[in-house]
């Protein structure tokens, strides 16, 4: 059950070069120099990763992009200066002139952290065989804020934390979490309110302490909430049965039958729909499916498929179509 | 619950700030709370944390005015609104006064991460031998003589290595 509920991991190294200003006092011209710099350096050997400027994105493209986490929002205001390099699997972009020149994240299913650490770390060394890097033997990798300073890296999990969560105890227990040097956010929505029950947990310091041990942490703090996740869904099997099993077929009714859903609803039910397959409850669907369908109705998402910005009234139509035909086609 | 704005829609925004002790509350519906953005820009972030923090550190007296950052021409004070360095080149010249602020953000002043092959050069050497000398130590203590023979082999070579460039 443990793949379920850790949905997705991710690594992001933060570098800078020493040869020019950082993103706050560069020049247009830097700004070139640094994404040509950057670019040359990783596809000396191969022309596997493409480069993708900001400017010639629609503001669509650019949502889409920060919908299925492959670039940041920061990133995207980044209008003249940003640009950012994909590899051809999606598992590596490399952000350029964000609040960083370089912004190096690698994405994993599952609890994938040291795999996404061990890729990152491989892409870090391929890029300073070219550029020189910034670095300071008291505070590491010198980083534009304070705050990413020493090793650059914020190493994060994405949680599905739908049964602690219904039960209320979410709030207590991520604010204890919280307590232990990691940052808790929601992942859609404001703050740590999150719409569809999903939770990103990262660690709050980057200094004073290893790569490998950073991932360490989150990792075994990662499993303790799964854990919990685990024992408050049996808790629930056992005590709640025929609620949660109403609550479930409600859901997938809803979803397979309505004609119009916002985002906020569409989440809300599919996070249920996903609990109860996972619990064996309403077995008709598989959670990873849930997940992808989670990231597909996201409002850019869906206007990304006409290629242009959807009326809302629109939208939501297409999202119930998109929702029924991938509930039903399986 | 309706909207306080429009009085039409269900509320399903509800905003609660508390300035000085006096508690409003807002109750909002969709539409009329992503009109109303401000009411949620609180600003927090871990930049605005930051800058907040140099800020109430150093407005003492204690320091005098220094001179900006040669390189990129960034002052202290406009580091300490921003929050965020101009360019590599300020680290040095707002280290002093940066160090006290980074242990407190951070809860440690000193780098224990990777350290690059080029920029790290002859550091990333000395931290080499340094952490193949504790692990010699722990090989020697758990009696594995032929790890720690390897190990004292590679020690010699870093340093033979070290002392030739």
């Amino acid at each position: 059950m443990e793949s379920n509920i850790v949905i997705t991991s991710r690594v992001r190294l933060a570098r800078n070069l020493i040869n020019y200003k950082f993103p706050v006092n560069m020049s247009p011209d830097e700004w070139s120099k640094v994404i040509s710099e950057v670019d040359q350096a990783l596809n000396k050997e191969n022309k596997n990763y493409r480069l993708t400027y900001m400017r010639e994105l629609s503001d669509v493209q650019k949502n889409s992009l920060i919908e299925n986490h492959l670039i940041s929002p920061a990133l995207a205001e980044k209008k003249d200066s940003g640009a950012f390099l994909l590899s051809p699997d999606e598992k590596v972009s490399i952000m350029i002139n964000e609040e960083d020149h370089i912004r190096i994240q690698t994405l994993g299913e599952g609890m994938a952290l040291k795999e996404c650490w061990n890729l990152s770390n491989k892409v870090d060394d391929i890029l300073e065989e070219s550029v020189d890097y910034a670095f300071d033997k008291e505070l590491g990798y010198v980083t534009s804020c304070p705050t990413n300073i020493g090793t650059g890296m914020r190493a994060s999990v994405m949680l599905h934390l739908p049964a602690l969560s219904i039960t209320n105890q979410i709030d207590k227990f991520l604010y204890g979490v919280s307590q232990l040097g990691v940052a808790v956010r929601g992942v859609y929505g404001e703050g740590t309110k999150s719409i569809g029950h999903l939770y990103q947990i990262s660690n709050q310091g980057t200094l004073g302490a290893s790569e490998e041990t950073l991932i360490e942490k989150i990792t075994q703090i990662s499993m303790q909430i799964v854990e919990k996740e685990n024992r408050t869904r049996e808790h629930l099997k056992k005590n709640n049965y025929d609620e949660l099993e109403d609550d479930f077929y409600r859901a997938y009714g809803l979803l397979t039958n309505a004609r119009k859903m916002t985002s906020n609803e569409a989440m809300k039910l599919l996070s249920l729909v996903k609990l109860g397959s996972e619990m064996g409850i309403t077995p008709m669907v598989k959670g990873k499916d849930i997940y992808n369908l989670m990231v597909k109705i996201q409002p850019n998402n869906i206007s990304n498929i006409v290629g242009r910005e959807l009326p809302k009234n629109d939208r939501n139509k297409m999202r119930a179509e998109i929702i029924r035909n991938e509930l039903l086609n399986k | 619950m309706l909207c306080n704005e429009c009085g039409k829609n269900e509320a399903n925004v509800h905003v609660t700030h508390i300035i000085n002790g006096k508690k409003t509350e807002n109750h909002l519906c969709e539409e009329c709370a992503k009109k109303n953005q401000s009411i949620f820009n609180t600003n927090f972030s871990m930049e605005n944390l930051f800058s907040a923090m140099l800020n109430s550190a150093f407005n003492t007296k204690t320091y005098l005015p220094t001179k900006g950052c040669s390189n990129c021409g960034m002052t202290y004070d406009q580091f300490r609104n921003i929050g965020k360095f101009g360019c590599s080149h300020c680290i040095d010249t707002f280290k002093q006064r940066l160090m006290p602020v980074v242990k407190s953000i951070q809860g440690y002043d000193n780098h224990k991460g990777k350290i690059p092959k080029r920029a790290g050069g002859k550091y990333r050497v000395q931290m080499e031998i340094k952490r193949l000398k504790t692990e010699l130590r722990n090989a020697v203590e758990r009696e594995e003589y032929e790890l720690a023979a390897k190990l004292r082999d590679e020690i010699h070579d870093l340093e033979r290595n070290q002392g030739g460039e």
